[in-house]
């Protein structure tokens, strides 16, 4: 195969992973729910949190204010946004005030008197409907008599008023032509509740366009500004900023490799064949991922692009030994015992993420490994194929042999490794502050000014909070909605204390059955309501014969079985009701949002009396994050044991082989027990480095201050694979010199290729970039440190300068 | 003379809206009578109701019902352009609402009150305005432009004599007309309520 043909091949291969890489991309279904990433739950909050709740009522909803214009037209524009996002899908709720009667529909009507606490401290008598029919005269010859008069025939107490009056979210902002604006009339303002979840921000953003683009057709070329907050506006916020910073940073790691290459290799081809390995290795990840689970979860992907990171290394080791005078295909053969037990041992390593129970970290594993074994495999068998099989070797290069002389007079560190291994254990343990951070949310902050608006809508809107709400457990939804009702007097006191500013819960839509029945027992039968009726028209200026339907919806309304959470289907109740009442087989929950929460501890304890519990749903979710670390840890130990076995049965294959050669070539062989030693020691100098390593990055993250997160510790991960290989390399040199310098040749360029990249993230003004960046960077220095330190071979008979030095 | 004192002067002579608006501007403060007829299918006559506009300040229109029950409604205007309502009733504590919830009170501030303003301005916004007749009798009559207006009311139309606004009728899309006698009306109306004489007395016809 001629160069060109070769490129060509490559260049196939290439458009092969594009092509793939596009369809996977145009038909990966991604998730960001929490349920698919973090353990099964196991705390009675916890499995409210996953399994029924996903998250707070609040969580999904979207406030939204509208400024910049005079009053008529943002209400002009509040309207139009409101008619454009009720039409959408997307959104379970819309409203910004105008609301009309239409919120009970017509076959719902006769329960009004079911559903209004008139008749708990009022009966239908005579003396009653009397005072309504003088009220009602007069309503008839106020201004809004044309509105009221085609109710007063049916209705003469006006009780579908008061439900739909009752039915206004609690604590509702004050309208202004028509619609809700702030007290001080300057924003009108919306809610929107999405049907994506929060921790969706694929929902998520496609809710945010969607606002947006209804909002810029509302305002048309006149004036005003929107601004949108809430946990599902911030989530799109900053994964835009985080997007954005990780595009310039891509940006500027592709030039600052693409350099890399072209100078390490003086071969413009060899970026595009150094990619080919890990583009592979990505989308094998993706692919079996997409094949063995239905949905692949958002964080995956991220910390496995953030793991398979280390195959980048693969071809650089294929490049930087390949020479005049050696196939491609014979070096690949002679660098694979190495690289296979680097790709073996690290895959057995992410095997145990499989049995952590934890679909998330089984996706994971599934990724790495496929991704890791596909790019090993491909670094074997395919790229050999496509290289340049007469390059210039690096074994020739003065610069190179310099440099390795150097280290030659680095000292051989034994005891002091233990002394500096003592110090960052100690450093690690003694460091004050917290050891983990569980709040993933520190990690993607939300910035000041856009929490500031935040609490500013939120009271202006009465909008319920996001981390608490009170929960009602019991065994069906009548027992629920009865047990909100008891807990009600008591949310009435806690506001009037103002503890709390308001609260909503289902029980204020829709009574328990119960009191429904309650309320049927004190309406009067049709004869006395007749005649309490006749008296009180007696000397009425109202005709006698309007008020038929009345008595007959009254009628009705005694007779009528209870109204119940499923016969709301279909009405603006039922995203109320629904949001607050979570039915199940034989268990159902209900919630009670809080708004203006002034005193968490008293409404918890107040809550606990009346038989509620105060679900802080952020210390939920953090005690799954705590939940989900351990199995990663527990994961993580086995690992490490399986990682050390792996290599010590690779390495004493590596040893008994040389000394098959050594006794084919007629050296004398040496006794048992030097091979176990041999074993030991060169496993051991394998594994040290990346031990110590991990041990430097603890101390040095924990002096700093940091609080250690899930992404320090996939981070660790990532830097421990990469000193694996690194010490597996240098050991693997052997005694040749001019390997050797090859060796150091391929791993300078591995670990500045990973320091750049790393090292550019660690400068991200966003948490969790930073966090991955400044683990790596700092763990790729240390293992290319201590695995020159430890791992490289002792001084050789042909190295010219062969005057290694020892620590005494 | 009659360039001397066109509008004494000459009372055949055609009048135009603006002429009418101009008239009908009173500036605060001021308070007229009324009587207002309101018929319902509901009622076993039309209800009369009698008392009195006032306009104390700039930013507030009051209706004040004496008979045959005590009620005040009071439409107040804030610095933003915000209206509110307080209804107040004899043995009950006042409601205070924003007008923006009650479109018809909404549309008696945008009309009655920007007539008493000679806010034509906003009276424009919101009607579109015919007058014809002479000064000596005259009519005026408002059609909403839009909706929601439109949805509910089909128009206004104002009789007058001279410079004495005397009625306001008004049409709703859907049941019977309403009619507020003014002034000059409301002073001879008396017991009347018969919708006949009601509305000849409301456009300045000889009663039936």
């Amino acid at each position: 195969m001629d160069a060109r043909l070769r490129f060509t091949f490559a260049l196939l291969w290439l458009a092969l992973l594009l092509l793939a890489g596009w369809w996977i991309s145009a038909h990966l279904q991604l998730t960001g729910d929490l349920r698919k990433f973090m353990p099964a739950p196991e705390t009675p909050e916890q499995k409210l949190l996953i399994d029924e709740l996903g998250e707070g009522p609040g969580s999904r909803l979207l406030l939204v204010a509208l400024s910049g214009a005079d009053a008529p037209a943002l209400a002009a524009q509040s309207k139009a946004l409101h008619a454009a996002l009720a039409a959408d899908d997307q959104f379970a709720l819309v409203a910004n005030g105008d609301a009309d009667l239409d919120a009970i529909p017509e076959r719902l009507r006769p329960y009004r008197y079911l559903l209004s606490p008139t008749l708990d401290v009022q009966p239908l008598d005579a003396a009653y409907l009397a005072g309504q029919l003088d009220e009602r005269v007069q309503d008839l010859g106020s201004p809004a008599g044309a509105l009221v008069e085609p109710l007063v025939g049916s209705d003469p107490t006006l009780e579908t008023l008061k439900v739909a009056e009752a039915l206004q979210p609690a604590n509702a902002p004050q309208r202004v032509q028509g619609v809700w604006f702030d007290r001080a009339g300057k924003r009108a303002l919306l809610v929107v509740q999405t049907r994506a979840a929060g921790f969706d921000p694929t929902g998520q953003q496609r809710a945010v366009d969607a606002i947006n683009a209804a909002y810029a057709k509302a305002r048309g070329n006149g004036a005003g500004a929107m601004v949108l907050s809430g946990p599902g506006a911030f989530s799109v916020e900053i994964g835009g900023r985080t997007e954005a910073e990780a595009q310039w940073i891509g940006t500027f790691d592709t030039i600052g490799l693409v350099v890399l290459l072209i100078v390490a290799y003086r071969s413009w081809k060899i970026p595009v064949l150094g990619v080919l390995p890990l583009a592979s290795a990505g989308l094998a990840g993706l692919g079996a991922v997409a094949l063995l689970f239905d949905g692949v979860h958002g964080i995956t992907v991220a910390f496995g692009f953030t793991l398979i990171g280390v195959v980048q290394d693969y071809p650089i080791h294929l490049f930087s030994h390949q020479r005049p005078g050696v196939t491609p295909l014979q070096n690949a053969r002679a660098l694979w015992p190495t690289l296979a037990t680097g790709v073996v041992s690290t895959c057995i390593a992410y095997f145990t993420f499989l049995f952590s129970g934890v679909d998330g970290l089984q996706q994971l594993a599934v990724f790495t490994v496929a991704g890791l074994l596909v790019a090993a495999l491909s670094t074997r068998l395919l790229l050999p194929r496509l290289i340049d099989p007469t390059p210039r070797d690096f074994a020739d290069s003065r610069l190179l042999a310099r440099m390795w002389a150097w280290t030659r007079h680095l000292p051989r560190p034994r005891w002091s490794l233990l002394a500096f291994a003592l110090a960052a254990l100690a450093a690690t343990a003694l460091a004050p502050g917290a050891f983990w951070q569980n709040d993933l949310s520190k990690l993607t902050p939300v910035p000041a000014d856009a929490l500031a608006r935040d609490a500013d809508l939120r009271a202006e809107l009465g909008a319920p909070d996001v981390r608490y709400v009170l929960t009602l457990q019991g065994r069906d939804d009548e027992a629920v909605l009865e047990a909100s009702e008891r807990l009600r007097p008591a949310l009435d006191q806690l506001v009037r204390d103002g503890a709390l500013a308001g609260y909503d819960m289902a029980a204020r839509y829709l009574p328990s059955a119960a009191v429904q029945r309650a309320r049927q027992q004190s309406l009067p039968d049709a004869a006395t309501l007749r005649a309490a009726l006749d008296a009180a028209l007696a000397d009425s200026p109202f005709r006698a014969d309007v008020f038929g339907e009345f008595v007959d919806d009254v009628a009705k309304a005694k007779t009528l079985p209870p109204l119940l959470p499923a016969q709301l289907a279909g009405t603006p109740l039922e995203t109320a009701v629904g949001g607050l009442l979570l039915g199940g087989s034989g268990h159902a929950t209900a919630l009670v949002s809080l708004a203006g929460l002034e005193d968490p501890a008293e409404v918890a304890r107040v809550a606990r009396l009346n038989g509620a519990a105060l679900l802080d749903m952020k210390a939920a979710s953090e005690s799954l994050v705590v939940a989900y670390r351990g199995r990663v840890l527990a994961a993580l130990a086995v690992a490490s044991l399986l990682l050390a076995l792996t290599v010590w049965i690779a390495m004493r294959l590596s040893v008994l082989a040389q000394q098959r050669v050594a006794h084919a070539t007629g050296a004398p062989r040496p006794p048992r027990a030097g091979v176990t030693g041999e074993t030991a020691r060169r496993t051991a100098r394998v594994l040290l480095p990346m031990a110590l390593t991990t041990l430097l990055i603890l101390a040095v993250l924990r002096l700093c201050g940091v609080e250690l997160t899930l992404f320090h510790l996939v981070a660790l991960i990532l830097a421990a694979g990469l000193g694996l290989d690194y010490a597996l390399f240098f050991d693997h040199a052997g005694d040749d010199y001019a390997d050797q310098l090859r060796t150091l040749h391929a791993l300078i360029v591995c670990s500045l290729m990973t320091l750049l990249v790393f090292f550019l993230l660690a400068l991200s003004s966003i948490p969790v970039l930073r966090a991955i960046g400044s683990t790596v960077a700092l763990g790729v220095f240390g293992n290319f440190v201590l695995a020159l330190l430890i791992s490289r071979q002792p001084a050789t008979p042909n190295d010219p300068d062969a005057a290694g030095v020892s620590d005494p | 003379m009659a360039s001397a004192a066109p509008q004494a002067a000459d009372p055949g002579a055609a009048i135009d809206s603006d002429w009418v608006l101009r008239i009908l501007a009173r500036p605060a403060p001021m308070r007229t009578n009324f009587v207002e007829i309101r018929s319902s299918r509901l009622l076993k006559e039309p209800l009369r109701l009698s008392g009195e506009y006032q306009r104390p300040d700039e930013h507030t229109l009051v209706r004040q019902v004496r008979v045959p029950y005590v009620e005040t409604t009071t439409i107040t205007t804030d610095a933003a352009g915000a209206s509110q309502a307080t209804v107040a009733r004899e043995g009950k504590s006042p409601r205070t609402f924003a007008l923006s919830r009650v479109p018809e009170l909404a549309r008696l501030q945008a009309s009655f009150g920007a007539l008493l303003a000679g806010n034509r301005a906003a009276l424009a916004s919101h009607y579109d305005i015919h007058a014809e007749g002479t000064r000596r009798k005259w009519e005026m009559r408002l059609v909403p432009k839009a909706a929601p207006l439109s949805d509910k009311l089909r128009d206004i139309t104002l009789y007058g004599r001279g410079i004495e606004l005397r009625c306001i009728e008004t049409r709703p899309v859907e049941g019977d007309v309403q009619r507020t006698l003014l002034a000059g009306a409301a002073r001879v109306a008396h017991e009347t309520t018969s919708a006949a004489a009601v509305m000849a007395l409301c456009r300045g016809e000889p009663t039936p």
